[in-house]
């Protein structure tokens, strides 16, 4: 009986600790400026959705969310494309000079390595390419970003496959693509969903590149949005708070509904 | 499978004639693109280093002499000061906190779901807006710990004015956002741990406490070394949440490596030297990384 109480008591207070702060962002959200800066209420006295319109009619948050979600899906896919190809080839191939070992090792080094590390000359390429401020230069470093990884996991995955499937399926008459695609890819389907999760939240989270490569709300991206409604004198709380909801929202959501892989693509190289 | 019947194998699935080619076709697109978004940059990055520049633009060569400055350059010491003494409290506070959450979830009990799902939402919100949730926790006017103080007839909260204060509150912010990975980490590891260890010092009448020390601290070990390599190796280049937060101030409180170098670079145009300053990061993370791997191969053949 004592165990159960302590234990709901724990409980509670893990999730007042992560709740409380997600509330008052959303009642701040809901308030009139007034209330928030002068009343200091708890809870909105008078919620409205005037933030959350003003955001939309008069801050561009509109064309912040399609780049993102737009720079977001074409990068994660391109990278996974390639990156798959490229794990699988790791995977399953012997290369001259052991070719496909110091790729997959220079792909891992490049991955730990912090991203800031180049942010000064990919700014610099970009800005020689003409591409700053525009959709491709984020898709171009997300999709570079995206595939270290990409290989880095797909490559767990596939190894994980029994060759035999493949080379049975080969013997049976069906070319190599035809076993990769039968055999190989329906194996990795798991795999593929975990990495597909995570590069989807960390390039649609992304702050850094996208705050030096985008500059109008042509390109910006959702964060990078964000970023600039929070003033340098007078703090605009009202859209702040009703940016953040918006923002978080998208993203939170999805990893919701997909909780079960994304648990599994965190947790997975840590365990192994 | 060993390392020698795997390779004979994998000979066996490489065909012959055009078929030598595929595994190039299939890494060149991955390949292709780190060399022109990563590699060249990162090359271009050392070349930038070793120059000096104005406004933007390079004036002469300076060999290593931006690397050397960096050494003998107070702000720079300082930012390295700050982002070490925040990833270490951070990463500790976290790994402490997360162990417990985890072995204090690892038996099933009605409610657990719904906290494992409501602790994966601090880890996927947008660093940016989770930075935002923690101004309006701090701020002294549209504070939630402000309108708290001011309901019990308190008054305003002063946080982020503070140095002390400041560096604290975003080590805070840390440990709200990345406590969940360690505890879905170190979940996962405990449950992935043998019983028979557990049911035979349950036999021989050891305490919870013992059985913690004696069996899943030693058997933990590995994956809490993990958990710790990849949380620093992280939080050493944290920037947007600062970026929100404080902009590293007040004065230079909470100036992160990755803040001092972006200001250096895109505020004061000294694009030399934050490349030097940037390398210089680089290298400290990978030294980290190599002396991590090659500590848990020492845990782990222990």
């Amino acid at each position: 009986m004592i165990v159960r109480l302590a234990r709901a008591a724990v409980v509670t207070l893990i999730l007042a600790i992560v709740l409380l702060p997600i509330y008052w962002m959303v009642s701040t959200s809901l308030k009139p400026n007034k209330e928030i800066t002068q009343d200091g209420t708890l809870y909105p006295h008078a919620p409205s959705f005037e933030n959350y319109t003003h955001l939309f009619s008069e801050k561009q948050f509109g064309n912040f969310l399609m780049n993102s979600v737009a720079v977001t899906v074409v990068s994660v896919v391109l990278a996974l494309v390639a990156g798959s190809l490229g794990a699988y080839a790791i995977a399953r191939f012997r290369l001259r000079f052991q070719l496909e070992r110091w790729i997959g090792l220079s792909l891992l080094t490049l991955r730990i390595v912090p991203p800031v590390v180049i942010l000064i000359p990919v700014y610099l390429l970009m800005l020689r390419l003409s591409l700053l401020d525009t959709w491709l230069g984020l898709i171009l470093t997300y999709t570079a970003l995206n595939i270290t990884f990409c290989v880095w996991m797909m490559e767990s995955f596939f190894r994980e496959i029994p060759l035999d499937l493949e080379e049975a399926a080969m013997v049976d008459g069906d070319s190599r693509f035809a076993a990769f695609r039968r055999i190989v890819l329906p194996l990795a389907a798991p795999g593929l969903a975990a990495t597909a999760i995570f590069a989807v939240i960390v390039t649609f989270n992304e702050f850094l590149f996208a705050l030096v490569l985008t500059a109008t709300p042509r390109a910006m991206t959702m964060p990078r949005g964000t970023a600039t409604l929070i003033g340098r004198i007078d703090t605009d709380w009202a859209s702040m708070s009703a940016a953040g909801v918006v923002g978080a929202l998208p993203i939170v959501i999805f990893a919701l509904l997909v909780q079960r892989h994304l648990v599994r693509g965190l947790t997975l190289g840590a365990v192994k | 499978m060993s390392i020698a019947s795997r390779s004979i194998r994998r000979e066996r699935l490489q065909g012959a004639g055009l078929d030598l080619a595929l595994p190039y076709l299939l890494l060149a697109p991955s390949v292709l693109i780190a060399l022109g978004v990563l590699v060249y940059p990162f090359w271009d990055g050392l070349r930038a280093s070793t120059k000096f520049y104005r406004f933007g633009k390079p004036l002469r060569e300076v060999g290593l002499g931006n690397y050397l400055q960096l050494w003998t350059d107070p702000q720079f010491i300082n930012s390295l000061w700050v982002t070490v003494s925040f990833v270490t409290l951070a990463v500790a506070v976290e790994t402490v906190l997360g162990l417990a959450l985890a072995l204090f979830c690892v038996r099933e009990f009605r409610g657990i779901r719904l906290l494992r799902t409501m602790l994966i939402v601090p880890m996927v919100i947008t660093p940016v807006v989770v930075a935002i949730v923690f101004r309006l926790i701090y701020a002294s006017d549209a504070g939630m710990l402000t309108a708290i103080s001011e309901a019990m007839g308190g008054q305003p909260v002063q946080i982020l004015g503070d140095p002390t204060r400041a560096f604290l509150a975003l080590v805070a912010l840390d440990v709200w956002e990345w406590t969940p990975l360690m505890f879905l980490i170190l979940l996962a590891g405990l449950q992935s741990l043998p019983v028979e260890p557990f049911e035979a010092a349950r036999v021989d009448g050891a305490g919870p406490w013992r059985t913690f020390v004696d069996h899943t601290l030693p058997m933990l070990r590995p994956v809490i070394a993990i958990a710790i390599v990849l949380r620093t190796i992280d939080a050493f280049g944290t920037f947007d949440q600062v970026f929100v937060l404080t902009r590293g101030g007040p004065g230079e409180a909470t100036r992160l490596l990755s803040i001092f170098g972006y200001d250096t670079a895109f505020k004061f145009q000294e694009t030399g030297y934050a490349a030097a300053l940037f390398v210089t990061m680089g290298l400290i993370v990978l030294a980290l990384a190599l002396a991590a791997v090659r500590l848990l191969r020492r845990v782990e053949a222990t």
